[in-house]
């Protein structure tokens, strides 16, 4: 599967798009990113089916050789989750064309991808005689489709509160980026995550036993620094705002081809490299030469992480006096990664009824509000007028 | 925020239209999945499907928004089932209410409709309701005709704490009402 070139094609996509320009060490890609999906969801899958061998067989219906199909469902879809990613991965998604009125997500590419250009190779390797998968197996947990049937209950585990995904890229980003933000014991979680028995009617839910909830809680804390002092960056989401601007001026009629049939494959043929050597040669506009000259939009006006009413009306009275200098408006919640509040079950081994939200234990999880930030910018040279159309308004305010 | 607000608009309208002027947090999600999804409220949510039903993490991250802004406040309450979220309206909600007047007033059916046809039913209930409807919206998204029987039958695999004739109850309620698009000829 790795030798895939849908799959190749991720070693040419780099994980935290232009992140480089402020740490430069973040050249890392989602080629080892989704090499280390797979291997937490397997370390995650493998914990699981130990600490809650009872539950799965009693209210999952699992026996030994249904647990062990599953886990080779689990590692194919956290290994090939972000093989539909565009170039320089979430920095373009906004890109994506639209249906239904809604644009298209990376997911709806891996699905696609995953039925079509890797069909065969899932399918017809000798060694999936021993699990009898199908793609589409694959596919539907992956987007989340009720024909992923009864495995769905593992859809967490690629995309949900503990996700392997999310505690993949904090250790990985932390790592390339140089920070310390998005450490946590990845080791305590492993020995404390449960598939937990809910009350009330509802499914079974992942959570951690009492003894890991500090852990879960540094999981959360890890992503809630890493949004504020990485992903949410000042410059870094300007190099987002220029590398949008560049790929309208690349991409054909502005926009990545859609993910079917032979657009599907034209699709494949974007990656880094591709739009690295149009922008070298020239193309891409006025933000191409920005991206080539590390010459990017200025902030010049933030409202506080977590904005009340207060200074939303402020911001707008910011916004109206700038005017046409404002060149973007960046809002922390449409990144990709924002953080909502979490709910992390937490469940008394000794007392297994007793289960609480993680919220219940931590009074630091408990205060976390998502953040609302938006971010004005103007080009350099429009900076220091901008400057001083604002001081007017504080001023005023202040008065 | 502005781009938003409609959707965050939606929250205290809702809980102030629910039994005892509060809602869930599956309340809520379920309930914006089924505004989006059956009665076309353009709300821009990207909802899949996990055992627990149609969810999308924005509805929640929307949620905490709505919380800093005050439009709505959130306290953890412990029921009979387990502990839960009690969501109300916040002192500032008739503000972000006339922020979005003109989308409120246009979908103020849809969203009678919703509590009035759900507002008494439990969270488990709403999970199985919104599996119901996320199942029979793949089936138009795949222009494949289905039975209620297949689709009692999906649900029950995703979901095999209910049985499949509970399943079926529940689907024919919904086939009845026009609720399913797909599997209503089923009838």
């Amino acid at each position: 599967m790795i030798s895939q070139p849908a799959f190749q094609r991720l070693r040419r996509i780099r994980q935290l798009a232009w992140t480089d320009y402020v740490y430069p060490g973040a050249m890392h890609t989602r080629f080892e990113h989704s090499l280390g999906v797979m291997q937490v969801a397997t370390l995650l899958y493998d914990a699981i089916c130990d600490k809650s061998a009872e539950i799965l067989k009693s209210d999952l219906a699992y026996n030994k050789d249904g647990l062990g199909r599953d886990r080779q469902l689990v590692r194919f879809a956290a290994l090939l989750h972000d093989v539909g990613h565009p170039p320089f991965s979430h920095g373009s998604e906004d890109l994506f064309p639209a249906h239904d009125g809604k644009n298209y997500k990376h997911e709806d590419y891996s699905v696609a991808i995953i039925r079509s250009e890797l069909r065969s190779a899932i399918e017809e390797h000798s060694l999936n005689a021993n699990y009898g998968l199908h793609a589409e197996d694959i596919a539907a947990l992956v987007e989340g489709s009720a024909k992923a049937r009864q495995p769905i209950f593992w859809r967490d585990l690629i995309a949900g509160q503990m996700d392997a995904d999310r505690m993949d890229y904090l250790l990985r980003d932390s790592y390339h980026t140089g920070v310390e933000y998005g450490g946590y014991d990845l080791k305590r979680i492993l020995t404390t995550i449960r598939a937990i028995r809910s009350r009330g009617g509802h499914p079974p839910q992942l959570g951690v036993s009492r003894g890991g909830w500090h852990a879960a809680e540094g999981l959360v804390l890890a992503r809630y620094f890493m949004f504020t002092q990485v992903y949410f960056h000042k410059t870094r989401v300007a190099y987002d705002v220029h590398l949008r601007g560049a790929l309208k001026k690349l991409l054909p009629h502005g926009r990545f081809p859609l993910p079917t049939g032979e657009s599907l494959k034209s699709y494949l043929r974007w990656d880094d490299w591709r739009v690295l050597g149009l922008l070298g040669s020239g193309k891409g506009g006025a933000d191409g030469t920005c991206l080539r000259s590390r010459n990017h939009y200025r902030r010049v006006y933030e409202t506080p992480e977590v904005s009340t009413k207060k200074d939303f009306e402020m911001f707008e009275k910011v916004k109206r006096r700038l005017g046409k200098l404002v060149a973007a408006e960046e809002s922390a919640a449409k990144s990709w990664y924002k953080t909502g509040p979490p709910d992390i079950p937490v469940v008394d081994d000794h007392n297994p009824k007793d289960v609480r939200p993680l919220s219940k234990y931590s009074s630091v999880v408990r205060g976390l509000k998502a953040n609302n930030q938006v971010f004005l910018y103007v080009a350099p040279e429009n900076f220091d007028s901008a400057e001083s159309r604002i001081g007017e308004i504080t001023k005023h305010v202040r008065k | 925020m502005s781009e938003n607000e409609a959707r965050l608009s939606l929250f205290p309208v809702l809980a102030s239209k629910s039994k005892n002027g509060c809602m869930g947090r599956t309340a809520l999600m379920k309930y914006m999945y089924l505004l989006q999804t059956v009665r076309g409220v353009p709300l821009g949510y990207h909802f899949t499907l996990y055992s627990y039903g149609p969810f999308d993490s924005d509805v929640l991250s929307d949620l905490s928004i709505a919380e800093a802004l005050e439009a709505v406040k959130t306290e953890l309450a412990l029921y009979a089932g387990g502990y839960g979220y009690r969501i109300r309206p916040g002192r500032n909600a008739k503000w972000l209410e006339r922020r979005a007047e003109k989308f409120l007033a246009r979908h103020s059916t849809d969203i009678d409709w919703v509590v009035k046809k759900f507002g008494s039913f439990t969270s488990a209930e709403l999970e199985l309701v919104g599996t119901i409807v996320y199942v029979d919206q793949e089936a138009i998204s795949r222009k494949k005709p289905t039975s209620l029987d297949q689709v009692a039958r999906l649900v029950h695999d995703v979901k095999p704490h209910f049985t499949e004739a509970k399943v079926l109850q529940y689907a024919r309620q919904l086939a009845n009402e026009r609720i399913l698009k797909a599997s209503s000829k089923g009838l």
